[in-house]
């Protein structure tokens, strides 16, 4: 009788064994290049998407366009999160786009940084189609022409504006912004003379005040462009992009100053004060300074309104 | 004596896996390059864009615009006196409008020489940053004003962006 007991078991050689490892690794490796290759690829289309947009802002941001509103369709549900950095020259706005791609944000960390952009949104505005809307900042001179972005899925129920925000609105036909007939769903914007008690607001305009409260939080404006600003956009966002305005003025006011040294040099002088304007602007801090700082800009617009030699 | 059969196989097996990897590899370098070369394409048609975009419209750009110190606001108006106090500053704006340069030339009247503080308003051209590049051109009506009166100029922006993607 045979001691052992005989086994019975599949016998696997080590060329076998050998291949089987390797295998494994190159296969992994295919599916980690493959994902990497995917990822790299949609950070690189969301980078595309975000500097095409920050270029089709080129046309509504210069130029005698009052009030035009544009509607940006993309292929695919975006989101567009809004970041503003005040720090440096004129700050920055950065454009991030992030795209959906099988149900997943694609994540990217790919900003695009803008000097000459002010968008005016909330911190994140999700869809495929977009509105904006433009209009230009004075102070007192031209300083910039600030672009509004809303998504078409965010609907804004203007209640008891008043008669030249109604027209103005009215003419924009932005299709996400009602002044009758609101749908269910919309953001009530409710102004001073509206019969809309509080808690049906989802954001209060006081122009009397000059003043907007959304979500809690209570933002100051001087016109009408800084009205809108206040109304589509988050505090945060509103106060850093305020901010930015002030530091072109201010920058702006060297190029005037330079003028104003050319036009004496030719025998054209202006007396208006620019200094004095500079020192007003670098003390402003949030828009709760706005005012005072208004009050200058006005006082420097009616001086060079009474000079020979105009600066803007 | 050794059996050499089953070495022979693993050796085999091993040099077929390195090809297997490097063919791979091989194919993987070849789609990057073509993902790479459409990027390169697709950024300096990017750039190509943003120049003419912000040509058309750098004129009417609170920088360059004559405003409404003229009289009445105009459209194309840039101003002479205004370009030139910006020319003194480059430094602050080398970023703001994401382009290489932006040069203005006088076309009529034709005057030769760069604007410098000395030789201002007799000169035909300014340059902003750098003339460097692919540039792209508009025609102006460049204006400044004098003591008895106000000069308009026909003159050309050309705005530079870099055409080195390759």
């Amino acid at each position: 009788m045979n001691a052992f007991i005989e086994k019975k078991g599949i016998q696997f050689s080590f060329a076998w064994i050998f291949a089987i490892i390797v295998g494994a690794f190159i296969i992994f490796l295919a599916i980690y290049m493959s994902v990497k290759v995917v990822d790299t690829g949609g950070g690189a289309t969301s980078a595309k998407v975000g500097k095409e947009i920050g270029i089709l802002l080129n046309p509504l941001q210069t130029g005698f366009g009052e009030s035009t509103s544009n509607l940006l369709t993309l292929p695919v549900e975006t989101r567009i999160p809004n970041r503003c950095n005040s720090s440096g020259n004129f700050g920055i706005q950065t454009i991030q786009i992030s795209q959906k791609n099988f149900g997943k944000w694609s994540a990217t960390n790919l900003g695009l940084d803008f000097e000459n952009k002010y968008i005016f949104s909330g911190t994140d505005v999700e869809g495929t189609d977009f509105f904006l809307f433009s209009k230009s900042f004075n102070f007192p001179f031209k300083v910039a022409d600030v672009v509004y972005i809303t998504s078409s899925e965010e609907k804004f129920c203007f209640v008891g504006a008043p008669e030249s925000i109604d027209q103005e609105l009215r003419e924009l036909s932005q299709e996400n912004i009602f002044l009758e007939n609101c749908p269910a769903d919309s953001v009530n914007v409710c102004f001073d003379s509206s019969q809309v008690s509080s808690e049906e607001c989802g954001i209060e305009v006081r122009r009397s005040r000059k003043e907007v409260e959304r979500d809690g939080r209570i933002v100051y404006f001087e016109d009408d462009a800084l009205m809108y600003a206040a109304i589509f956009s988050d505090a945060d966002i509103y106060e850093c992009q305020v901010q930015r305005l002030m530091k072109r003025t201010s920058e702006l006011l060297t190029v005037y100053g330079g003028k104003q040294d050319l036009l004496a040099q030719n025998g054209c002088y202006s007396n208006v004060d620019l200094n004095f304007f500079r020192e007003s602007i670098l003390s402003f801090r949030n828009s709760e300074d706005v005012f005072s700082v208004a009050n200058d800009a006005k006082s420097v617009g009616k001086d060079n309104d009474a000079e020979r030699c105009k600066l803007w | 004596m050794v059996d050499t059969r089953g070495q022979m196989k693993i050796q085999q097996m091993a040099f077929m896996l390195i090809a297997v990897t490097l063919l791979f590899v091989f194919v993987g370098i070849f789609f990057l390059k073509i993902i790479l070369s459409d990027l390169n394409q697709s950024a300096e048609g990017l750039e190509e864009k943003n120049a003419l975009l912000t040509v058309a419209r750098l004129a009417d750009s609170p920088e360059f615009s004559c405003g409404s110190s003229f009289g009445t606001s105009r459209s194309n108006c840039v101003d002479f006196d205004k370009v030139m106090s910006l020319s003194e500053i480059p430094e602050r704006y080398s970023n703001f409008w994401g382009v290489e340069g932006i040069s203005i030339q006088r076309i009529y009247p034709s005057v030769e020489g760069i604007c410098t503080t000395g030789n201002y308003p007799d000169c035909g051209e300014i340059n902003l940053f750098s003339d460097e590049g692919v540039g792209v051109s508009n025609f102006i009506s460049l204006c400044r004003k004098s003591e008895q009166e106000e000069v308009c100029d026909v003159a050309r922006i050309t705005v530079y962006y870099g055409g080195d993607y390759e």
